[in-house]
C-alpha cells in the first residue's frame, strides 16, 4: 500500500491540476459592499479582491502593488460609480490596461447606473463642493437597490462565466428570497423611525434616510467633501435649537470633531453607523450591516 | 533581491523607468545642491511647481495637460530666477529665504485646496505622489525633458552654475514632482549626494551617487512590491538607507583600522 502513496498523489496530482486550471472567477470589488454582495452570489465560485476598507473613504485610495496586479488579473469588475471612485478608477482600469474590464463592456459593472440615484444636482458647479453629475452615489444603504444591483451582479456573472451560470442562479434565488424578508422586517422594526429627524456628516446616508423616512435635519460638512467650518456649524446649532434632532451619524472614517461638538451644545447623540460591510466591530455580511445600522439608529446597543 | 514576477515586471515598469530617469538627472544636480548649501531648494521649488499645479487645476477646472504643466513650470522658473537674485545680491540670506519660500508655499496650497472637496487628499498626492500610476505615455511625454537637461548639464559645463542651474534644475524639479511627489524628489536630490560627499571634488564622486541610487531604487523596489507598500513613502526610506550605508561604510572600516 504504501508504494502506491506515490502513484496515488500523482494521480491526485492529475486530477487536481484541471480543477485548478479551471481558475475560480476573478472579481475585484471598488468597496466592501459590493464584495459582501459577489460573495453572496458567487460564493466559491470566485475569489474577490476588495481595493477599500471599510474604514476608509472610496474617493481615494492609495496605488499598491496589489491593486494594480488584482485589476489586472479581474474578470468583472463592481464598483459603485456615478464618479464616486472618478479619482482613481479610471486612471486604475487604464494603468491594468485589462481588456476584459474596460468601460462599456461586459467586466465592468457601475452598481450606481442600475438604480434610481437620488440629489441628482441642478447646477455642476466646483464651487458646490464634492458633487456628483450623476446624483448621489452612495447607493448601497437601500435594501432595495441591493435587490436590483444583485439581479444584473447575477447576470454578469453568468455571462462572464457561463460554465456556473447555474450555481449563480441558484444562489441568487436563495439571496433575493431571504433579502427580500429581511427587506419586510427591517421596514417594520425601523417604523418608528418615519419622520424622525437626523444630522449626518457627510451626504453617505441618504439612501437610507430615504428608504426609512427619516428627515435629513442637517449636514456637517457645508458643501459635499468639505470639512465643516465654524460658522456653518454655528448656523445648524442655531437651527437645530428651533427643532432638534434626534441622532447625529457620521460613517467610521468620518473626523469624530464636528459631531461631537454639536452633540455637546445639543444634546443629541452622536453616533457611528458602520456605513458598509465591516465597517464596526460586529463585522457580518450585508444583512448584518441594515440589521446593526437600524438598531444604532433606534438606539438599541448603543451606549 | 527576491525573484519579481513578470507581472509585476509590467506592474511596476514605467514605475521604475520613472525612477531612473529621475535618479540619473536628479544625482549631479543634487550635487551641486549640496556644495552650494542650499539644500531647500528643492523642496521650495518642488513645492513651488506643485502649487501651480494645484492653482491651475482650481482655476480652470479640468485643464488640458499642457495648462498645468506650463504654470507650474512658470511657477519653479520664476521661483527658480528669484533665488538666483537672491543668491547675487543677499547670498548669507539665500538658504532663510528658500525655507521661507517653502513654508508659505505649502501654507498657499493649503489655503487653496481649503473649501475644496478633498482638499486634504490633493495636498498628500502633491507631497508623496502616486508614482505606481505612472504610465508609459507620461514617460514618453517626460522623457525629453530629462535628455534635454542631461545633454545641456553634461555636454556644456557652463550650464552648472548661475542662471542656467536654476533654469535647468527648475525644469527637472517640475516634471519630477508631478511624477513622484515632494518628497521623493528631496530625497533623490540630497541622498546620493550626501552618500557621496567623501569623493566631493572627483569624479568618483556622481559614479557613488549613481550607485546610490540605484541600490536605493532597486531596493525599494523590492520591498514595496514584496510586502505590497506604497512606492513613495518606501523610496524615500530606500534612498536614506543606501545613502547612510555606502556614506558611512568606509569611515567605518577606516576608523577600525586605526
Amino acid at each position: 500500500m504504501h508504494r502506491m502513496l506515490p502513484a496515488l498523489f500523482f494521480l491526485g496530482l492529475m486530477t487536481a491540476v484541471p480543477l485548478s486550471a479551471q481558475a475560480k472567477l476573478n472579481l475585484f470589488a471598488c468597496e466592501p459592499e459590493w464584495a459582501a454582495l459577489a460573495r453572496e452570489l458567487g460564493g466559491d465560485d470566485v475569489e474577490i479582491f476588495t481595493a477599500t476598507t471599510p474604514r476608509q473613504d472610496p474617493h481615494h485610495v492609495r496605488a499598491k502593488p496589489s491593486l494594480i496586479a488584482a485589476m489586472r488579473r479581474a474578470d468583472l469588475v463592481i464598483c459603485t460609480g456615478a464618479s464616486l471612485e472618478v479619482g482613481w478608477l479610471p486612471i486604475l482600469l487604464q494603468k491594468a490596461g485589462n481588456a476584459n474590464t474596460q468601460p462599456g463592456g461586459a467586466g465592468l459593472l457601475l452598481a450606481a447606473e442600475l438604480v434610481p440615484l437620488l440629489e441628482k444636482p441642478v447646477r455642476l458647479d466646483r464651487a458646490e463642493g464634492d458633487i456628483h453629475p450623476e446624483g448621489n452615489p452612495h447607493v448601497h444603504l437601500n435594501p432595495h437597490n441591493i435587490a436590483l444591483i444583485a439581479q444584473a451582479l447575477t447576470d454578469r456573472l453568468k455571462t462572464v462565466d457561463a460554465a456556473n451560470a447555474n450555481a449563480y442562479q441558484a444562489r441568487f434565488d436563495v439571496f433575493s428570497q431571504k433579502w427580500c424578508d429581511a427587506t419586510q422586517r427591517w421596514e417594520q422594526e425601523a417604523a418608528g423611525l418615519k419622520g424622525a429627524a437626523i444630522v449626518v456628516h457627510h451626504k453617505a446616508f441618504s439612501y437610507l434616510l430615504a428608504w426609512l423616512g427619516i428627515q435629513e435635519a442637517g449636514v456637517l460638512e457645508p458643501k459635499p467633501g468639505i470639512p465643516p467650518s465654524a460658522s456653518h456649524l454655528e448656523a445648524l446649532l442655531q437651527k437645530l435649537t428651533l427643532s432638534p434632532a434626534r441622532l447625529i451619524v457620521r460613517t467610521p472614517y468620518d473626523p469624530a470633531d464636528a459631531s461631537q461638538w454639536l452633540s455637546q451644545k445639543t444634546g443629541a447623540p452622536a453616533i457611528v453607523l458602520p456605513f458598509t460591510v465591516g465597517g464596526d466591530a460586529a463585522g457580518g455580511d450585508l444583512f448584518a450591516l441594515f440589521e446593526r445600522s437600524i438598531a444604532l439608529l433606534k438606539g438599541d446597543g448603543r451606549d | 533581491m527576491a525573484v519579481i514576477s513578470a507581472e509585476m515586471a509590467v506592474i511596476v515598469g514605467p514605475a521604475f523607468a520613472a525612477g531612473l530617469m529621475i535618479a540619473v538627472t536628479h544625482a549631479p544636480l543634487g550635487i551641486v545642491v549640496l556644495r552650494r548649501g542650499i539644500i531647500f531648494i528643492d523642496l521650495a521649488i518642488a513645492q513651488i511647481a506643485g502649487l501651480g499645479a494645484v492653482a491651475a487645476g482650481l482655476f480652470w477646472g479640468e485643464p488640458p495637460w499642457w495648462v498645468v504643466q506650463g504654470t507650474a513650470l512658470s511657477c519653479a522658473v520664476i521661483a527658480a530666477l528669484f533665488f538666483h537674485l537672491v543668491e547675487r545680491f543677499s547670498p548669507d540670506r539665500q538658504e532663510a529665504i528658500i525655507g521661507c519660500s517653502f513654508v508659505v508655499a505649502a501654507s498657499l496650497a493649503i489655503l487653496l485646496l481649503t473649501g475644496q472637496p478633498h482638499g486634504d487628499e490633493a495636498m498628500e498626492q502633491l507631497l508623496s505622489g502616486q508614482l505606481l500610476f505612472v504610465t508609459w505615455p507620461q514617460i514618453a511625454l517626460h522623457a525629453p525633458v530629462y535628455l534635454v537637461i542631461l545633454a545641456l548639464w553634461f555636454l556644456r559645463p557652463q550650464n552648472r552654475q548661475g542662471v542656467w542651474f536654476y533654469l535647468l534644475f527648475s525644469a527637472a524639479i517640475t516634471s519630477s514632482v508631478q511624477l513622484t511627489g515632494v518628497f521623493v524628489v528631496f530625497a533623490s536630490l540630497i541622498a546620493p549626494a550626501l552618500g557621496a560627499t567623501r569623493f566631493a571634488g572627483t569624479r568618483r564622486e556622481l559614479a557613488t551617487a549613481y550607485g546610490i541610487a540605484l541600490i536605493a531604487l532597486l531596493s525599494g523596489f523590492s520591498v514595496a512590491i514584496q510586502s505590497d507598500l506604497p512606492l513613495g513613502p518606501v523610496l524615500v526610506c530606500s534612498f536614506m538607507l543606501s545613502a547612510l550605508l555606502i556614506g558611512a561604510w568606509p569611515s567605518m572600516r577606516a576608523s577600525r583600522l586605526e
